[in-house]
């Protein structure tokens, strides 16, 4: 059974500290929903779990399935079952979304994925996400609405099959009847196989389709609330002061994590005005 | 395929042909193209290559250039493009060795249309001097240049678009871009117009730069090492210029070859 297990993590994005002692457990076949409010580690966890350079792990193990994550390049942690569908999807001209997929298929396997397989697989997929037939000869992201580009993640995780999927905001950007395409998808990958999914999102009515079994809160870089689908129920419906209040939490500061503005240097011009 | 050894004077022939270059000499070669052809030069060896090209009125011509030279070649070309005719001259330089190449285009007469696409993997000295004159009104000149930059590689592309007083309604366009994965590569770009006549239309673009970390990130995130990563996007990058050839699978083996040569990158 292949288990994500999180201890006290730790994690600063250039210089700042974001994580500040971070448990999860997360097995085989699993829903976990983060949530919290904007700005508190949420996206920061996903990315310090998948490898992204600029988080950085001061503290605390990451391991899946015995293997210690962190000493892994983000590439390899890929290849060992992780994938994150992230919030803002590169647009990559020059590379279209079959070379690319082709190519991420093929570093799993011991023989090359035959193009006939392939291209089956790829049409089944697109369809499976509503997506326009010609995507597979488009650049990868390249031009796409917000809505496409998510869609075009799931086409990618359903394509590669992942051990523990991680979605970062999958639903913004996508319409009700979108949201709907997608998790029928990610439901119908869950039916094949114990598909893990750490899921993150603002929204009810994803979890409503998505049915996580665990919802985590995270305010200020810890989890702080834990609990089933019946407290992201209660956050739709409450907010999240109820949490600051009976547990004593108070969010990161949207205005402490904007850094001081940064003077490009004075003008030359009113410098010598000035005499300077 | 044709072997070339000494000098000639090529006519090409309708539709397509391909030739191999490979000599120890300095060559001298004349082509003439007369009606609708494309035309796929080898180049495995050459001391220096000069070449001297004609489309003539109302042909529709491409030649491309594969250079597949393991020592330094040195160039020197020139083109006329006659009356409604369209020639393009194009590179595909993933050799690896340094490569000096002059190019000069004339649109002699009006509606010509004259094209440089050259897609270059650049791991050691590559100069390109290219030169796009629109002489006569009407005409059209467009240089496309594309270049991934290896480590120690070093790229100077000096792209000249002149349109000279008189050639009335011209246009005369240029795009280069170089993209790099690291340090310890040098890169110079510069793209000129020379413009002697009102009522034209030019212009040109250029960028030189390092892939994106996030864009690295992302494609990474998916399985990817860095050296594959590094091959599709160069392949992206440069696979274009075999397009110039209509011939299927001319173009399949082309492609192969050239993502050979990034895999082993």
């Amino acid at each position: 059974m292949k288990r994500l297990v999180i201890e006290n993590l730790h994690v600063t994005v250039e210089g700042k500290e974001i994580l500040k002692g971070v448990d999860l457990t997360v097995n085989s076949g699993e829903v976990h929903a983060l949530m919290g409010p904007n700005g508190n580690g949420k996206s920061t966890l996903l990315a310090a779990i998948m490898g992204h350079p600029k988080y950085i792990v001061t503290e605390g193990s990451i391991t899946f399935d015995g293997q210690d994550v962190l000493a892994m390049p983000v590439d390899a942690r890929s290849r060992a079952g992780l994938f994150l569908a992230m919030q803002y999807p590169q647009e990559i001209p020059g590379v279209t979304n079959s070379d690319f997929m082709r190519a991420a298929m093929n570093v799993r396997r011991e023989s090359p994925v035959p193009l006939f397989t392939f291209i089956k697989a790829m049409e089944k997929t697109i369809k499976d996400l509503e997506m326009k037939e010609d995507l597979a000869h488009r650049f990868l992201n390249e031009g796409f609405s917000g809505g496409e580009k998510k869609r075009n993640e799931i086409v990618q995780m359903e394509l590669l099959k992942p051990d523990l999927a991680m979605l970062d905001e999958l639903d913004s950007g996508l319409d009700v009847d979108a949201l709907h395409v997608v998790a029928n998808a990610i439901n119908n990958m869950r039916k094949e196989y114990p598909l893990s999914l750490i899921v993150v999102s603002h929204y009810e009515r994803f979890y409503e389709l998505i049915e996580p079994q665990f919802v985590h809160v995270l305010v200020d870089g810890n989890i702080v609330v834990e609990g089933d689908a019946a407290l992201a129920k209660r956050i739709d419906e409450e907010g999240y002061d109820w949490i600051y209040r009976d547990y004593g939490v108070q969010p990161a500061s949207e205005a402490e994590r904007r850094k001081a503005p940064v003077s490009l240097g004075s003008c030359a011009v009113a410098q010598k005005a000035q005499g300077k | 395929m044709k072997e070339i050894r000494v000098n000639q004077n090529i006519r090409l022939e309708s539709g397509f042909q391909e030739y191999l270059i490979e000599s120890d000499r300095k060559l001298d070669l004349s082509i003439t193209c007369d009606t609708n052809c494309q035309a796929l030069f080898r180049i495995r060896g050459a001391k220096s290559l000069r070449i001297r090209g004609y489309a003539a009125d109302g042909c529709e011509a491409t030649l491309l250039f594969w250079n597949e030279c393991n020592a330094p070649l040195e160039c020197d070309e020139s083109y006329e493009v006659g009356e409604d005719a369209h020639l393009i001259a194009a590179y595909g330089e993933c050799g690896g060795a340094a490569v000096d190449r002059s190019i000069y285009f004339a649109l002699r007469r009006p509606n010509a249309h004259g094209e440089i696409l050259s897609a270059t993997l650049a791991s050691s000295n590559i100069n390109y001097r290219m030169n796009m004159v629109n002489f006569a009104p009407h005409t059209l000149g467009e240089m496309r240049n594309f270049a991934v930059v290896m480590k120690q590689g070093r790229l100077m592309i000096d792209a000249i678009g002149s349109i000279v007083n008189g050639a009335k309604q011209s246009k005369n366009h240029q795009t280069s871009r170089a993209l790099s994965f690291e340090d310890g590569q040098h890169s110079t770009i510069l793209p000129e117009l020379l413009i002697d006549e009102n009522d034209v239309e030019a212009s040109h673009a250029m960028s030189i730069g390092r892939v994106d970390d996030e864009q690295l990130y992302y494609l990474m995130s998916r399985g990817l090492t860095l050296p594959q990563v590094t091959a599709l996007i160069s392949s992206g990058y440069l696979m274009p210029v075999a397009d110039v050839i209509e011939k299927e699978e001319v173009r399949s083996v082309l492609r192969e070859e050239l993502e050979r040569k990034l895999s082993a990158l």
